[in-house]
C-alpha cells in the first residue's frame, strides 16, 4: 500500500536525486535512500466524509418549542392573537382601563376561536397537513370536508417533522394556505377583523373611545396596524403566503370596520351588551357634549340636543344597546351623536341658506353684551380651522409610511426584486433627508381625542365660543323656551329598501342647501366618515322625530 | 379678534359669488349663503391607502416644484421613494423619480456633486429601460462641471452595456452615446493640442502620441456615426477640425460633401455653411464657392452668407450673374431682419450701379420688382421708416433714398424728410399736372 501511495510522486529527491519515496506514519513523504523528509504530505481522502454532517441537525424533538433555523411552528391564529395583544396593550397605554383587555377582549377572542373551531373545541377545523398530529379520528372526517390547495402538494405525512417542513415551504405559518382558501368564510381572521373585535370589546366595556377615534389612532400609528407583524417574536417567521394575510395596504374605513363588527356579533352569537344608559359616555346625551365642544358650538345647545333625543324617542337605552332580540344592529354611536347635533342645529338655525342669515342679522342688531352666539362668526372661525386641518391631514397622508423595516415577501422572485428597490428607495430617501434636513417620518407627537383646540393659548385653532348664549335665537313662549325659528325643512323621509339602494346622497347633494352640506362635511371630517353615512343617519333621526308612532312601536319594529 | 376679522376680510368677496340655486326674488338674492363650500376631493372608491398616499405625495411635490418651493419639494421627495417598494410600481414611477430628483437637485442651493452622483447611480441601477439615458445625462452633468475624464468614463461604461435583445430605441441611444464619447475624445484632444502648443520646446513626443490616440479613437467612432442620417453638426465640426490639423484634406472634403449632399440626410443648411467655410479657408475657386452658396440660397434666402454670395456674383463678368445678385439681395431684403442693415443696401446699390451700365437695366429691375411692388413700399419706404432712419442711421437713409426711385419708379414714395417731402410733393404735383395737360 505504501508503494501505491508513493508511486504518485515522481520527483527526484533533493539530497540524493533518487526517486524512491515512501510515506511515513504522519503522512509525509520521505526518501528511502537518504531519509529526507519533504514538505509534501499525502492527501487523505476519506470517502465516508460528508460536509455538514457534524452540524447539530439531527437533534429533533417532537415538541413545538424547537428553535430550528426555520423558526417555531406556528399557526395563523396565533399570529393574529399576538397582534391583538399588541393592539390592546397600546390602547391600555393610551388610558383605556385594564378591564377592557383582561375581562372583555380575552374572553371574546377565546369565544371567537371556539366558534370558528380553531381552538377550545373537540372538533377543530384543520387542513390535511397536520391531520396526523391529531390522534382524533374526528379530525380526519373534518379534513375530508375541508378543501385544501396543498392536498396535492404536501408530502405524505409520514412523520411530524416533515409536516412542519412542508408547511414552511409555502409560508412561515403552518396553515396559511388553508386559511387563504377559506378567506371568504366568516370564520377566518384578518387584520380588519382584528380591529372589529377590538371595537366590540370597547363597546362592551363601555369605553368612551368611538370607532372613529380608534381608526384615527390607527392612522396616526399609536395603535400598531401597518407594521403590526413586525412585533411578532423572532421565532415566528413570516414568509410566503403569510404576506397575503398580514401585509396591509390601507387602513379600513369606518363603514368597513362597522360591518365586520356586525358580522362578528352574529358569528360569536353574542348576548345583549351591557346597557348604554344616559350616564354612559357612549350615549348620545353625553357623546354629543363632546362633539359640541369639538365643533366649538356653545354649551347652551346641549340641553336642546337632550330635548331632541327625548322627542325623537331615543332616550331609551334599548335603542343604543346591542341586543340580538331588540336591537340586532350595532349602533354607530359617533355618527348618531353627530346626526343629533346636526338636527338640533337645523331646528334652531334653519340651515336653508336664508333663515340663518336673517337670524344672524337679528342677533347682531340686538346683541348688547357681545355674548350672543353668531353663526356667521362661528362659520368663519371653523372654516379657517377646518381648511388648515384638512391641509395638515393631506400632508400626513402624503407622508405616511406603508413600508416596514422587515417586509414580508410572497416568493423568492418578489424578494429579490423588491429588496433591490428597497435599497434604492432608502438611498434616495437618505439623500433627500440630508438635503432638506428634515426626517421623512413625521409622527404626530401626542395622541388626542380632539382634532381642534379652542381657547386663548398659543397653538389653539381659535377663540372658544362655548360660553356664548343663544339669547337672540330662543324665546320664551308659554313659560317654555322655544327656538325663534319656526320652520324646518327636510328631504323625503320615506326609507328605501335596504337591499335595493344604499344612499341617494350623491343625487340629492346638488339640491341641498349649501350651509347644510357644509355642516355635513364638517362633521364628516371630524369623524372621518363618508358624507352619505352621516346623511342617512340624519334622515333616520328625522324619521323618528316626525313619525307619529309611539316609541315602543318603533322599537318593536326593530329600527 | 380684530386680526381675525381683518384676515378673513377677503372671504366676504367669496361669499358674494356664491348664490343660491333656486330662483328667488331680487331681494332674497341679495342675501347670499352664509356658507361657502370648499370643493372636497372625492376619494376614488377601491383605492388603497398606499395608493392614495402615492397620489397625494406626487401632487404635493408637483405643486411645490411648480411654485419653486424647493425645501418643501425636497421634504416630500424624502417620503416618495417608498412607493418604489410596491410590486406594482411601474417604469413610469422610476422615470418620474429620476427626473424629479434631478430637477430638485438642480435648484436646491446646497446640493453637492456627491448627491448627484448618488442619485444618478441609484437611478441607473433601478431599472433597465432608462439606463442609457441616465448615463448620458450624468455625463452631460459631469461635462458641465468640467470633469471630462469622469464624463468619458461614464460614456465608456454605457457604451459596453447590453441588456437583452437590442431594441430599436436602445440602438438609437447607443449611437448617441457613442457619438458623445467621440466628442469627449475630441475635447480632450483639443486640450492636449492647446497644452502642446504652449510647451512646444519641451519633449512632446509622448503627448503627440496621446493626442494621436484620442484622434484615432474619435475618428473611428465618428466615421461610423456619420454614416447614419441625422443632424450631426457639432460632431462634424470636431471631426473636420481634427482632420484639418492632421492635414487630411481629402477626407475632410469627403465628409463635408457627404454631409451636405447626401439625400438620405435631412436638409440641413448648416451643412452647406460648413462646406463653404472649409472651402473658403482652403482657397477654393470662386465657381465652387458659388455652387455651394447657390444651394444655401435656395434653402435659406435670408442667410447672412448671401451677402458674400452676392459679392461673388458681382465679381463675375456674366450679365446673368449680376441679375442673379440683384435677385439674391432683394430676396434678403424681403425679410424684416435685414431691413436696417447698411451693408445689404450698399451692396444693392453697387449691384444696381453695375447693372445700370447695361442698356435695358430698367427691364431687369422691373422684372425682379414685379412681384414686390405691392408690399415693398410698406416694408421699407414709409414715412415712419424715413423719420426713424434719418435719426438713427443717416447713411442708411441716404442709400435707401437713392434707391427708391429706381426700385419703385411708378410710386410716390414718402421716403424723405419733411422739407423734401413738401418740395417733392410740389415737384410731383407739377409733374402730374404737366402730364395731364399733355
Amino acid at each position: 500500500m505504501e508503494d501505491e501511495d508513493a508511486a504518485g510522486c515522481a520527483e527526484p529527491c533533493a539530497q540524493c536525486s533518487a526517486v524512491n519515496w515512501g510515506v511515513s506514519d504522519e503522512g509525509r513523504f520521505y526518501c528511502r535512500s537518504c531519509h529526507n523528509v519533504t514538505e509534501r504530505t499525502q492527501e487523505v481522502v476519506n470517502p465516508s466524509y460528508t460536509p455538514g454532517v457534524n452540524r447539530v441537525t439531527t437533534l429533533r424533538r417532537r415538541s413545538r418549542t424547537k428553535t430550528h433555523e426555520r423558526g417555531r411552528v406556528w399557526m395563523v391564529c396565533e399570529g393574529f392573537q399576538f397582534i391583538l395583544k399588541q393592539q390592546a396593550d397600546s390602547l391600555l397605554a393610551l388610558g383605556v382601563g385594564p378591564h377592557f383587555k383582561d375581562d372583555v377582549l380575552c374572553p371574546l377572542w377565546r369565544l371567537y376561536l371556539q366558534r370558528s373551531r380553531q381552538a377550545y373545541t373537540a372538533h377543530p377545523l384543520r387542513s390535511s397537513q397536520h391531520r396526523v398530529r391529531d390522534s382524533d379520528s374526528d379530525s380526519a372526517a373534518e379534513s375530508i370536508r375541508s378543501v385544501t390547495v396543498t392536498d396535492g402538494e404536501s408530502n405524505p405525512p409520514s412523520t411530524a417533522g416533515s409536516n412542519a417542513d412542508s408547511g414552511s415551504e409555502l409560508s412561515g405559518s403552518v396553515d396559511a394556505a388553508f386559511y387563504l382558501t377559506r378567506r371568504r368564510s366568516r370564520g377566518v381572521m384578518s387584520m380588519k377583523k382584528n380591529l372589529a373585535l377590538i371595537y366590540l370589546a370597547l363597546v362592551w366595556s363601555r369605553e368612551a373611545l368611538t370607532l372613529s377615534d380608534l381608526l384615527r389612532l390607527v392612522n396616526e400609528g399609536h395603535v400598531p396596524y401597518v407594521d403590526a407583524y413586525e412585533q411578532l417574536p423572532e421565532e415566528m417567521k413570516l414568509t410566503g403566503k403569510d404576506a397575503l394575510l398580514f401585509r396591509v395596504k390601507s387602513v379600513p374605513s369606518h363603514r368597513t370596520v362597522h360591518k365586520e363588527a356586525q358580522a362578528l356579533t352574529q358569528l360569536l352569537q353574542l348576548p345583549a351588551f351591557p346597557a348604554i344608559s344616559s350616564q354612559t359616555l357612549l350615549h348620545p346625551a353625553l357623546l354629543s357634549l363632546r362633539y359640541l365642544t369639538e365643533a366649538n358650538l356653545p354649551d347652551e345647545l346641549h340641553p336642546w340636543v337632550c330635548r331632541l333625543v327625548e322627542c325623537a324617542g331615543m332616550a331609551d337605552q334599548t335603542l343604543h344597546t346591542f341586543d340580538p332580540v331588540s336591537c340586532p344592529r350595532l349602533p354607530c354611536y359617533d355618527v348618531r351623536a353627530a346626526a343629533l347635533i346636526i338636527v338640533t342645529i337645523k331646528v334652531i338655525f334653519g340651515m336653508d341658506d336664508h333663515t340663518e342669515c336673517d337670524l344672524c342679522n337679528g342677533v347682531d342688531l340686538h346683541d348688547d353684551s357681545g355674548d350672543g352666539f353668531n353663526l356667521r362668526r362661528w362659520h368663519r372661525l371653523m372654516k379657517v380651522a377646518l381648511t388648515r386641518a384638512e391641509q395638515k391631514a393631506e400632508q400626513d397622508i402624503a407622508r405616511k409610511r406603508w413600508t416596514t423595516e422587515r417586509p414580508v415577501y410572497q416568493n423568492k422572485k418578489e424578494k429579490v426584486c423588491l429588496t433591490k428597490r428597497k435599497r434604492i428607495a432608502e438611498q434616495v430617501q437618505l439623500c433627500f433627508e440630508k438635503l432638506s434636513s428634515c426626517p421623512a417620518d413625521v409622527r404626530s407627537a401626542s395622541p388626542s381625542s380632539f382634532r381642534f383646540c379652542w381657547g386663548d393659548e398659543d397653538g389653539s385653532d381659535g377663540p372658544s365660543l362655548q360660553h356664548m348664549k343663544l339669547d337672540g335665537l330662543v324665546t320664551l313662549k308659554r313659560d317654555a323656551q322655544t327656538p325663534s325659528n319656526c320652520t324646518y325643512w327636510h328631504p323625503a323621509l320615506r326609507p328605501c329598501s335596504r337591499w335595493k339602494c344604499s344612499s341617494h346622497y350623491s343625487e340629492m347633494e346638488a339640491l341641498l342647501p349649501r350651509s347644510f352640506v357644509w355642516l355635513l362635511q364638517l362633521f364628516c371630517f371630524l369623524l372621518d366618515v363618508e358624507p352619505h353615512c352621516l346623511y342617512e343617519e340624519v334622515l333616520s333621526v328625522e324619521r323618528r322625530l316626525f313619525s307619529s308612532k309611539t316609541p315602543r312601536d318603533r322599537v318593536r319594529r326593530g329600527r | 379678534m380684530d386680526d381675525l376679522e381683518r384676515e378673513l376680510g377677503p372671504l366676504v368677496d367669496l361669499e358674494d359669488d356664491n348664490n343660491s340655486s333656486d330662483d328667488n326674488s331680487t331681494k332674497r338674492q341679495k342675501r347670499n349663503s352664509l356658507f361657502v363650500l370648499n370643493p372636497m376631493c372625492a376619494e376614488a372608491s377601491g383605492e388603497t391607502g398606499a395608493h392614495q398616499t402615492q397620489t397625494v405625495c406626487l401632487k404635493k411635490i408637483r405643486e411645490a416644484m411648480l411654485h419653486h418651493r424647493w425645501q418643501e419639494a425636497a421634504e416630500y421627495m424624502a417620503c416618495f421613494p417608498q412607493m418604489l417598494e410596491n410590486r406594482s410600481a411601474s417604469q413610469h414611477y422610476k422615470e418620474l423619480l429620476w427626473r424629479m430628483c434631478t430637477e430638485i437637485l438642480h435648484h436646491f442651493p446646497n446640493s453637492t456633486m456627491e448627491d448627484y452622483m448618488n442619485i444618478y447611480e441609484r437611478m441607473k441601477h433601478s431599472g433597465v429601460k432608462h439606463y442609457l439615458m441616465i448615463c448620458l445625462e450624468h455625463s452631460f452633468h459631469l461635462l458641465l462641471h468640467g470633469r471630462i475624464q469622469d464624463a468619458k468614463q461614464q460614456l465608456t461604461a454605457a457604451e459596453s452595456w447590453r441588456y437583452g435583445h437590442e431594441s430599436a430605441a436602445q440602438l438609437h441611444r447607443s449611437k448617441l452615446i457613442q457619438a458623445y464619447r467621440s466628442l469627449l475624445d475630441y475635447i480632450v484632444w483639443c486640450d492636449k493640442k492647446a497644452t502642446n502648443s504652449e510647451n512646444n520646446h519641451l519633449d512632446c513626443n509622448n503627448d503627440d502620441q496621446g493626442m494621436h490616440n484620442y484622434f484615432r479613437q474619435a475618428s473611428v467612432n465618428l466615421q461610423e456615426i456619420l454614416k447614419n442620417p441625422g443632424i450631426w453638426d457639432p460632431f462634424i465640426l470636431s471631426y473636420v477640425d481634427m482632420l484639418e490639423f492632421y492635414e487630411d484634406h481629402e477626407e475632410a472634403r469627403n465628409v463635408l460633401n457627404n454631409y451636405a449632399y447626401d439625400s438620405s440626410f435631412p436638409p440641413n443648411p448648416n451643412a452647406h455653411v460648413y462646406l463653404y467655410q472649409y472651402l473658403k479657408r482652403h482657397h477654393a475657386p470662386e465657381k465652387k464657392l458659388m455652387k455651394v452658396l447657390k444651394i444655401l440660397h435656395v434653402l435659406v434666402p435670408s442667410h447672412e452668407l448671401m451677402l458674400e454670395y452676392s459679392s461673388l456674383l458681382l465679381h463675375s463678368e456674366k450679365q446673368s450673374d449680376i441679375e442673379k445678385a440683384l435677385g439674391v439681395l432683394l430676396e434678403m431684403l424681403d425679410f424684416a431682419c435685414w431691413r436696417s442693415n447698411l451693408d445689404v443696401w450698399r451692396s444693392l446699390k453697387a449691384v444696381i450701379l453695375k447693372l445700370q451700365i447695361q442698356t435695358d437695366w430698367q427691364n431687369a429691375v422691373g422684372k425682379k420688382m414685379a412681384d414686390r411692388k405691392d408690399w415693398w413700399p410698406t416694408l421699407h419706404f414709409t414715412s415712419f421708416h424715413a423719420s426713424k432712419d434719418s435719426v438713427e442711421n443717416p447713411e442708411l437713409w441716404e442709400v435707401k433714398a437713392s434707391l427708391t426711385k429706381i426700385l419703385c419708379p411708378d410710386r410716390n414714395l414718402k421716403y424723405s424728410t419733411e422739407q423734401e417731402t413738401n418740395d417733392g410733393e410740389k415737384h410731383q404735383a407739377s409733374e402730374t399736372l404737366a402730364k395731364k395737360s399733355i
